[in-house]
C-alpha cells in the first residue's frame, strides 16, 4: 500500500497499481480531471501538479514514488495557501463564485486562457515557480514556465505570471 | 427550394415556464437557409457552403436575472463569449445578470434528402464563419425578444411602443420616471406576438456592449479545472477502451498477443478495429485511410487498457497495394514538378497573357517557397464516449461539425439517427482537425462490437500520426518588372492536396497573372488545418514583395503601398468573401507599421519585417521585430499586429486571436514539420516535434483594431497566415540571410 496525500487528503494506493502514473491515478481513481493528459512523456506540462510544493509532470511520475509524498492539484491550489492570500472572484451573475490563489486571480483578470486546456498545467507550473521566483524577470520566466500552450496564449501567460508576483509580493 | 415567408428570418417561441419566461430563439434549418436571405444584410459575403447557425435559448427569471445557454461549439475561438454579447445587445440586457450555462443542446432533423441537420440551428464552427453566419440572426432574435418586452410595458402603461426605451434589463417611459424591470413583465411578455415590421435593429453608434472588452464566459471553470472537456467525461458504467493503432500509413495487423492483454487484471476483451478508407473533400478522387487498422483493448479501468495494449506487443505488416510514403521524397517531388513547365498542371487563373507578361519585363525574379506537412496537435487528445442502446444513443466528444455524429452512428449501427444524444463538449483545441469525424466513428464500430458503452482514450503519439495534415507545399514564383511596376506574376505550386489560395493579392494587382497547381500523387491524408492553404501563400507571396522591394531598392512597406494604391474593390472568388478591398488591406500595412514606429533607426542586427494577408474576410498586417547575433542566434521581439475584421464585436478576444493565431503562425513557420519516413510519422511527439514554448515566443504582441461598420468577420484564422513571411522578412532585415524553406529553425538557430 502506497499513502500519500492529495489536497491534504490522505490517499492509498494498492501495490499492484505502482507503476500507474500519478496523472491516472487522479483523474481515473480519485475523480480529479483538472490535471490534463496532452503527451504522457513530461514534454507538455499539462499534467503539472506540485509534490511536496515542486511543479512536476504528473504523467511520468509513478505511485511508486510517492511514498509520504504531499501532492497538491489544480483544484486544491487555493485552499493551499492561506484565507488572506485567496480572493473571491465573481463573473457574470452572483451565482458562481470561486475562491481562487493568486496565480488564479490573475489568470481570470488576464483572461489568459483560449481552448483553456493546458490552462490548469500552465497555472500549476506557474504557483511553483513564482514561489522559488517571487520577482521574476521576463528572461526568468521564459527559461522558468516550459509549458506548451498549443493556442499560443504565452503573452497573456508571461503578463499574469508577473501581476500575480506583484500582488504576491 | 421555397418557404413560408415567416420561416425566413428568426422567430421566438415563448413559454412560460417553471414561474420563468422561457424564450426559446429558433433559426430556420440549414436545409430551409436560403441565400438571398443572408445576401441582405451582409453584401460582402457571401452564404458559406456550410451554413452556421446558432440556437440560443434564454430564460428571463422573476427576479431580472437571466439564464443563458451559449451552444454554438468552443474550441478557443470565443465564441460562446461573443454569441451571447451580440445578441444581449440588442435586447438591452445587462451582462452582469447572465447566469451562462455550460449547456450546449443540439437537436436534430432531417432534411427532405434525408440528411441529418440541425433541428433549429447549426451550431458548427470551422472557416472563421461563426461570428458571419450568426450575426444576423442574433440581432433580430434579440431585437425581437426586446420588442416583446416594450408591448407588454406599453399595454400596461396604455402608451405608445414608441415612447419606450430599454436598457440594462429594465424598460423605462420615456416621458414619466416609470419603469419595469424584464423580470417583471417577462411572464405576460412572452404571450405578445410582434409584427416583423415592428421592431427594427440598433444603429452601430447605439452600441453599449457591441465593442467592449468582455471576459471568456467559462474562464472559472477553466482556471479550476473543472471537467468541461471530452476527455473529463464518462458515461456510467462505461469500459475503457485503448487502441493499438498501425503506426504507418495503410499497414495491417500481422500478429499480437491477445493472450498476454487478457492475463492483465481488468482486461476483459481484445477485438480488432478495421481499417477504414473513405472518400474526403479535401484528397481528390482516390480514397484516403481516415482510420487506420488496430488492436482493441478493453479494460475495467484506463490503466488496465494501456497495460493490456503494452502486452499486445502487436506486429504490423505493409497493406497490400499502399505505396510507401516519404515527405522527404514528396517535397522533393514538388520541386521536380514545378520546376518542369511540361509536367501537367490545372490552369487555376490566367488573367492577361503572363508569358508575354514576364517577357516584357525590364527583369524577372524566380524563386521557391517550401512549406513542410503542418501537424495539428490539439492539447486534448482525442476521445469518444459511446452507449449504443436498441433504438437511442449517447456519444460524448469534442466535434467542430457535431452533426455529423448522428450520422456515423446511424451508419455504423443502424439506430435512427434523430434518436442519438450528443454532447458536444468544449474542445481542447481544434484548428480544423476536429471538423473530421474519424476518431468519432472507430468509437462507435467499437461501441457495436463490444455492444457494452465505451470510451475510447487516444495518446499523443497516435494522435499525431493519425493526423489529418496541412499539407506541405512547394511554390515557384516569377515575378516581372516593368517601369517599376508589378507587370506579370507566374504562380506555379505543388504540394500533397488541395488548391492555391490564388484568389488573394496579387490576383487583381497586376495585369499578367497565371496560377497552377501540379497534383501529387502522394496518399498522406490531409485536411484543414486553421486558414488552410493560406499560409503558404502569403509565405510566397509577401516573401517575393520583399525580395522584389530590394530589387528596386524601396522599402517594403512602401513596395506595398505602391501595389494597393488606386485600388479598391476587386471581386474575390475564394471561400468566404465576395470582394477583395484594397484600401482595407493597404490600412492593416500601415496600422501595423506605425505602431511598430516603423521608420526608426534600429541597432545593427535588429530589424523589422512586414507581411499582410486576408483569410475568410478579415485582413491582417504584422510586423516583426528580430535580433539575430553575430553567430546567427535568432530571437524574436515585438510583433504588432493590425486587423480589419469589421465591426469588433469583443476586442479583448479579438487581441487574445491576435496573440494566439500569431504564434500559432510562427510555429508552422519555425518548428512545425511533420516527417514520414516508410510510410510512418518520425516525429510523433513532442519530444521529437518541437513546438513553440515561452522562451521562442515574442514577449508582447501589440494589436490595432481597424474601426469598421462593416458586418462582423472571423478572427480565428486570419491572423496566422502573416507570421511566416513576416518573420523571413525580419531574419532577412536583419542578418541578409532570406530563408524560403520552413521551418525556419532548420536554418537559423533559435
Amino acid at each position: 500500500m502506497i499513502k500519500f496525500t492529495v489536497n491534504q487528503k490522505t490517499v492509498e494506493a494498492d501495490d499492484d497499481i505502482a507503476d500507474m502514473p500519478l496523472l491516472w491515478f487522479l483523474r481515473e481513481n480519485q475523480n480529479l480531471k483538472g490535471t490534463k493528459f496532452g503527451c504522457g512523456i513530461g514534454q507538455c506540462g499539462a499534467c503539472t501538479v506540485h509534490m511536496n510544493g515542486n511543479a512536476i509532470r504528473s504523467c511520468s511520475v509513478p505511485l511508486a514514488t510517492l511514498a509520504n509524498a504531499d501532492i497538491t492539484t489544480i483544484e486544491g491550489l487555493a485552499s493551499k495557501v492561506g484565507a488572506d492570500a485567496t480572493t473571491s472572484y465573481q463573473v457574470g451573475s452572483s451565482k458562481q463564485t470561486e475562491t481562487l490563489h493568486p496565480v488564479q486571480q490573475a489568470w481570470v483578470e488576464g483572461d489568459v486562457p483560449q481552448c483553456g486546456y493546458c490552462q490548469p498545467g500552465q497555472i500549476m507550473a506557474a504557483a511553483a515557480f513564482l514561489k522559488q521566483n517571487p520577482a521574476p524577470s521576463d528572461q526568468d520566466i521564459s527559461e522558468g514556465i516550459t509549458n506548451i500552450c498549443r493556442c499560443g496564449s504565452y503573452v497573456r501567460i508571461r503578463q499574469a505570471i508577473k501581476n500575480a508576483a506583484k500582488n504576491m509580493s | 427550394m421555397t418557404r413560408p415567408h415567416n420561416s425566413r428570418r428568426a422567430f421566438l417561441k415563448s413559454s412560460v415556464y417553471m414561474g420563468a419566461w422561457v424564450l426559446s430563439i429558433q433559426l430556420p434549418s440549414q436545409a430551409q437557409a436560403t441565400s438571398k436571405a443572408r445576401a441582405k444584410t451582409q453584401v460582402n459575403l457571401k452564404p458559406s457552403p456550410c451554413n452556421q447557425d446558432w440556437c440560443i435559448y434564454v430564460q428571463i427569471n422573476a427576479d431580472n436575472s437571466v439564464t443563458l445557454n451559449s451552444p454554438i461549439m468552443d474550441m478557443g475561438q470565443y465564441m460562446r463569449t461573443t454569441g451571447p454579447m451580440i445578441l444581449a445587445e440588442e435586447m438591452d440586457l445587462d451582462w452582469r445578470l447572465i447566469d451562462f450555462t455550460p449547456a450546449q443542446p443540439i437537436a436534430l432533423a432531417r432534411n427532405d434528402k434525408n440528411d441529418v441537420i440541425h433541428a433549429y440551428a447549426d451550431i458548427n464552427t470551422g472557416g472563421s464563419m461563426a461570428v458571419h453566419n450568426n450575426w444576423d440572426y442574433l440581432r433580430k432574435a434579440g431585437a425581437r425578444a426586446k420588442q416583446m418586452l416594450i408591448q407588454e410595458a406599453a399595454a400596461r402603461w396604455d402608451i405608445p411602443t414608441s415612447q419606450i426605451r430599454c436598457k440594462n434589463n429594465f424598460v423605462f417611459d420615456s416621458k414619466s420616471k416609470r419603469q419595469f424591470s424584464y423580470g417583471e413583465l417577462a411572464e405576460k411578455a412572452s404571450s405578445q406576438q410582434v409584427p416583423d415590421d415592428s421592431f427594427k435593429l440598433k444603429d452601430s453608434k447605439d452600441y453599449t456592449l457591441i465593442g467592449t472588452a468582455k471576459h471568456n464566459i467559462d474562464l472559472l471553470d477553466i482556471v479550476t479545472g473543472k471537467p468541461i472537456y471530452g476527455l473529463d467525461a464518462d458515461i456510467e458504467g462505461a469500459l475503457q477502451v485503448v487502441v493499438d493503432r498501425a503506426p504507418a500509413i495503410g499497414a495491417e495487423i500481422a500478429s499480437y498477443d491477445k493472450k498476454a492483454a487478457l492475463a492483465i487484471n481488468g482486461v476483459s476483451d481484445v477485438i480488432e478495429s478495421p481499417r477504414h478508407d473513405v472518400n474526403h473533400w479535401l484528397n481528390g478522387p482516390e480514397k484516403i485511410q481516415v482510420i487506420a487498422a488496430g488492436v482493441a483493448v478493453v479494460a475495467d479501468t484506463l490503466w488496465a487498457a494501456m497495460k493490456g495494449k503494452r502486452a499486445l506487443k502487436t506486429q504490423w505488416k505493409t497493406g497490400e497495394g499502399f505505396k510507401n510514403q516519404d515527405s522527404e521524397a514528396q517535397i522533393k517531388s514538388f520541386y521536380q514538378t514545378i520546376a518542369d513547365d511540361k509536367a501537367p498542371a490545372q490552369l487555376s487563373k490566367n488573367d492577361g497573357d503572363v508569358d508575354k507578361g514576364l517577357a516584357e519585363a525590364d527583369f524577372v525574379l524566380e524563386q521557391y517557397y517550401e512549406k513542410p506537412l503542418l501537424a495539428h496537435a490539439c492539447m486534448e487528445p482525442f476521445n469518444c464516449s459511446v452507449e449504443l442502446k436498441k433504438d437511442s444513443a449517447t456519444v460524448i466528444t469534442g466535434n467542430q461539425f457535431p452533426h455529423q455524429i448522428a450520422t456515423i452512428v446511424e451508419e455504423v449501427s443502424g439506430i435512427d439517427a434523430l434518436k442519438v444524444s450528443i454532447h458536444a463538449l468544449r474542445m481542447g483545441g481544434g484548428f480544423g482537425r476536429k471538423v473530421e469525424g474519424d476518431y468519432v466513428r472507430e468509437a462507435v464500430v467499437l461501441a457495436h462490437k463490444i455492444k457494452k458503452p465505451i470510451k475510447v482514450t487516444w495518446n499523443r503519439e497516435n494522435e499525431i500520426e493519425r493526423d489529418m495534415f496541412g499539407s506541405a507545399c512547394v511554390a515557384r514564383v516569377r515575378a516581372g518588372i516593368k517601369n517599376g511596376k508589378l507587370h506579370a506574376w507566374h504562380h506555379r505550386q505543388s504540394q500533397n492536396k488541395g488548391g492555391a489560395q490564388d484568389n488573394n493579392y496579387p490576383q487583381a494587382l497586376v495585369p499578367h497573372y497565371k496560377s497552377e497547381i501540379c497534383h501529387s500523387s502522394s496518399d498522406i491524408p490531409m485536411g484543414a488545418w486553421r486558414g488552410p492553404m493560406h499560409l503558404q501563400w502569403a509565405f510566397a507571396v509577401e516573401s517575393m514583395y520583399d525580395e522584389l522591394a530590394e530589387k528596386l531598392s524601396l522599402d517594403p512597406l512602401q513596395f506595398r503601398m505602391n501595389l494597393l494604391k488606386d485600388l479598391g474593390e476587386t471581386p474575390y472568388h475564394g471561400y468566404g468573401p465576395s470582394i477583395s478591398d484594397a484600401r482595407r488591406m493597404a490600412a492593416c500595412y500601415q496600422a501595423a507599421a506605425k505602431m511598430a514606429d516603423w521608420d526608426k533607426k534600429r541597432p545593427p542586427g535588429t530589424a523589422l519585417g512586414i507581411a499582410g494577408h486576408m483569410t475568410h474576410g478579415s485582413y491582417c498586417a504584422f510586423v516583426q521585430e528580430v535580433s539575430v547575433s553575430k553567430d546567427k542566434q535568432l530571437t524574436l521581439g515585438t510583433a504588432y499586429g493590425a486587423i480589419d475584421c469589421g465591426i469588433a464585436i469583443n476586442p479583448n478576444h479579438i487581441r487574445a486571436q491576435m496573440e494566439g493565431g500569431y504564434i500559432d503562425g510562427l510555429n508552422a513557420a519555425l518548428f512545425n514539420k511533420i516527417t514520414f519516413e516508410d510510410s510512418r510519422v518520425v516525429n510523433n511527439n513532442f519530444d521529437k516535434l518541437r513546438w513553440i514554448k515561452m522562451k521562442e515566443a515574442p514577449i508582447t504582441v501589440e494589436s490595432h483594431i481597424i474601426k469598421s461598420d462593416l458586418s462582423p468577420t472571423g478572427v480565428g484564422e486570419p491572423p496566422t497566415a502573416p507570421a511566416a513571411a513576416a518573420l523571413a522578412n525580419a531574419i532577412y532585415a536583419a542578418s541578409g540571410q532570406r530563408i524560403r524553406r520552413l521551418p525556419i529553425s532548420e536554418s537559423i538557430s533559435i
